[in-house]
């Protein structure tokens, strides 16, 4: 008796299952399709000035994911990566844009869920400006050696959320070092400045094309 | 295994984040179960049980059978993760109803309908679907379920505690019961606000 | 019992929220805004309208020893549901209520309406029924965000509703804002409760007299 009455329940969720697997494969491309537009999105603003217009992708040995960003002319103008640090209440995000020195281009949060009115000012635009002004401060700013000024950095934490604040600048500043870690372990050719793998197979291409007789 | 990030947990789901009184979490059982202060603590002992049970499956069943990276059969199947967590938290609390029936009957009159309400603790689902959200090992979602739960007894005693007292103060009578319940929750919550100071270097 | 006293009894007498005391964790995490109060309004309506539906279609197949099991199972679809159609079409909106949307499923009146209506009632009583909790439900949500936000935020849905020397008090956006403002709500809502009670009282009181006084007359 009992095994009919779990067999019936086991029928009914897989029933209630089947319909949601239905329903999964329309909606899970456009969450997907969101997550990625909304990451380029972020790239292309943290990157704006300095005038970047194409990204590559490039995944590390140890899985780290970044974007070399180049200009219109393929030249290499700096790098994009997502810092991750553990804030008050949730991992906050943070897409972040260094030029080739390593210094911050701009960056932008994607995702934080910290306290209202005081982790949640990391995003608070003022009046009449386009970017959040805690994240202004970081721009032109060595990546690599960020902290906030109770750590003995130049970052100005905001008031009342240390801790989101340390979690914006210290991840930011990992995320620096671990790209610039991969960067130097990059498959790049000695002697020759770094192009997009494009533009170089353009001009591999080009030049054998030349040799022939 | 890193003990200080387990600390970090322990302290942030009993003090910092506590799951009542900051997360909002087990709102339900907790102005319900909190009149005295013996029902309040064998409540709070079988709510520790069901989370750490609970999200100890619930792992199991997320990362072997719905996350596609890790799962036996690598197919995507994360959309069913809710069904398949309450149906686990139900089945659970069944087992539990029927092992305190047998091992402790005066509890099991004691606690009464809000044993298989436990079910429905947002608390535990809660717990559950955070562990995974954090992207949490095995040892660290037990750590937080157990920590999340001894949170939850701590407010529930607290809250007990107090309205044991309150019976022969002297409350307007629009206030009396549920309303004076929440707004020494809220003066509670207030006082857990100042463990947001607390940081682990 | 008629269609329009099912659906009016949700929205004041058998309010879920300020008379039985039923969802009350997502009405004091999401009621921190407006925007989000409605959302999660929204949301927890359909899902109580359709596996009302559900339920009261089903009533007389399901054994009544796993029918706690089965409504389970029906609600966390629905949920399910409104969790991918969200996440795919409101993504801001699903970023911000959080893990409230699966904690639908655990939201007491739905199971509690399962139970008590849905499963002794037709198709469209029970949907009836849903729909009015569902939005009574959401008004009550509506109340108290309006008061967290104006008095936390100084804007209403987003709109800055306050003069501007007015400095927001940071506190009702944060757990004991909400703790506080329910627990002001509830004692508003028995206070005036108390009050028509002892009108009523006064009514018959003075009804009687007259009956009385006619009598010996």
């Amino acid at each position: 008796m009992i095994l009919r009455l779990g067999l019936l329940l086991m029928l009914i969720a897989a029933l209630a299952s089947g319909g949601l697997a239905l329903l999964n494969t329309q909606t899970a491309p456009v969450i997907a399709e969101n997550k990625a537009r909304e990451q380029e999105q972020a790239r292309t603003e943290v990157m704006r000035s300095l005038g970047v217009t194409r990204f590559e992708k490039r995944v590390a040995d140890d899985g780290l994911v970044y974007y070399r960003a180049f200009d219109e002319r393929g030249v290499l103008i700096g790098y994009v990566t997502v810092a991750r640090g553990k804030g008050y209440s949730s991992t906050v995000e943070t897409v972040a844009g260094y030029d080739t020195t390593f210094h911050v281009a701009g960056l932008k949060i994607t995702f934080q869920q910290e306290t209202p009115g005081l982790g949640t000012k990391s995003q608070e635009i003022r009046k009449g400006e386009t970017t959040p002004w805690f994240l202004q401060q970081f721009a032109g700013k060595d990546a690599t050696t960020l902290a906030v000024k109770k750590d003995r950095g130049d970052i100005d934490a905001i008031t009342g959320a240390t801790i989101t604040s340390r979690a914006v600048t210290n991840s930011v500043r990992e995320a620096a070092l671990k790209v610039k870690d991969a960067v130097a372990h990059e498959p790049v050719p000695i002697g020759q400045p770094a192009l997009s793998d494009t533009l170089a197979a353009e001009i591999g291409s080009a030049a054998s094309r030349e040799e022939q007789p | 295994m890193d003990l200080s990030n387990l600390l970090v947990i322990v302290v942030g789901s009993i003090l910092i984040n506590n799951f009542v009184l900051a997360r909002f979490l087990g709102i339900c059982p907790y102005i319900g179960v909190s009149k005295k202060l013996s029902s309040a603590i064998g409540m709070g002992m079988a709510v520790i049980f069901v989370m750490t049970l609970a999200s100890l499956a619930s792992w199991l069943i997320y990362y072997y059978l719905l996350d596609p990276a890790t799962s036996v059969w690598g197919v995507d199947l994360t959309f069913l993760r809710t069904i398949a967590f309450i149906l686990v938290i139900a089945s659970l609390v069944q087992f539990v109803e029927m092992v305190i029936q047998k091992l402790a009957p005066a509890l099991y009159q004691a606690l009464g309908i809000y044993l298989p309400l436990i079910t429905t603790n947002c608390a535990v689902l809660g717990v559950a679907v955070l562990n995974i959200d954090e992207s949490y090992t095995l040892i660290e979602s037990l750590v937080n379920a157990a920590s999340a739960g001894v949170g939850f007894t701590l407010a529930l005693i607290l809250m007990a505690g107090i309205r044991e007292r309150l019976d022969t103060a002297d409350i307007p009578k629009p206030l009396q019961g549920v309303p004076i319940a929440f707004l020494m929750a809220g003066l509670m919550a207030i006082a857990f606000l100042g463990f947001s100071g607390l940081s682990f270097g | 019992m008629s269609v329009r006293s099912e659906f009016t009894k949700g929205l004041i007498k058998e309010n879920p929220v300020l008379r039985l005391a039923l969802g009350l964790c997502p009405s004091l995490a999401v009621s921190s805004s407006v925007e989000n109060a409605i959302g999660m309004g929204i949301s927890a309506t359909f899902v109580l309208v359709m596996s009302n539906l559900l339920i009261s279609l089903v009533r007389k197949g399901v054994p009544s020893k796993i029918r706690i099991p089965v409504y389970i199972v029906i609600i966390a679809a629905f949920v399910s549901i409104v969790e991918m159609v969200m996440a795919a079409y409101q993504p801001d909106l699903f970023r911000a209520l959080g893990i409230f949307v699966p904690l639908i499923v655990v939201n007491c009146i739905i199971l509690g309406r399962a139970e008590a209506f849905a499963s002794k009632n037709t198709p469209l009583l029970s949907v009836v029924d849903g729909f009015g909790m569902g939005v009574g439900f959401t008004l009550a949500l509506l109340v108290i965000a309006t008061v967290r936000e104006i008095l936390g935020n100084g804007t209403w849905y987003g709109i800055s509703v306050t003069p501007s020397g007015f400095e927001p008090v940071l506190l009702m956006m944060l757990a004991p804002g909400a703790f506080l403002t329910m627990g002001l709500v509830l004692g508003f809502v028995n206070w005036m409760d108390q009050r028509k009670a002892e009108r009523d009282k006064m009514e018959s009181v003075v009804k009687a007299g007259f009956a009385r006084s006619r009598k010996e007359a």
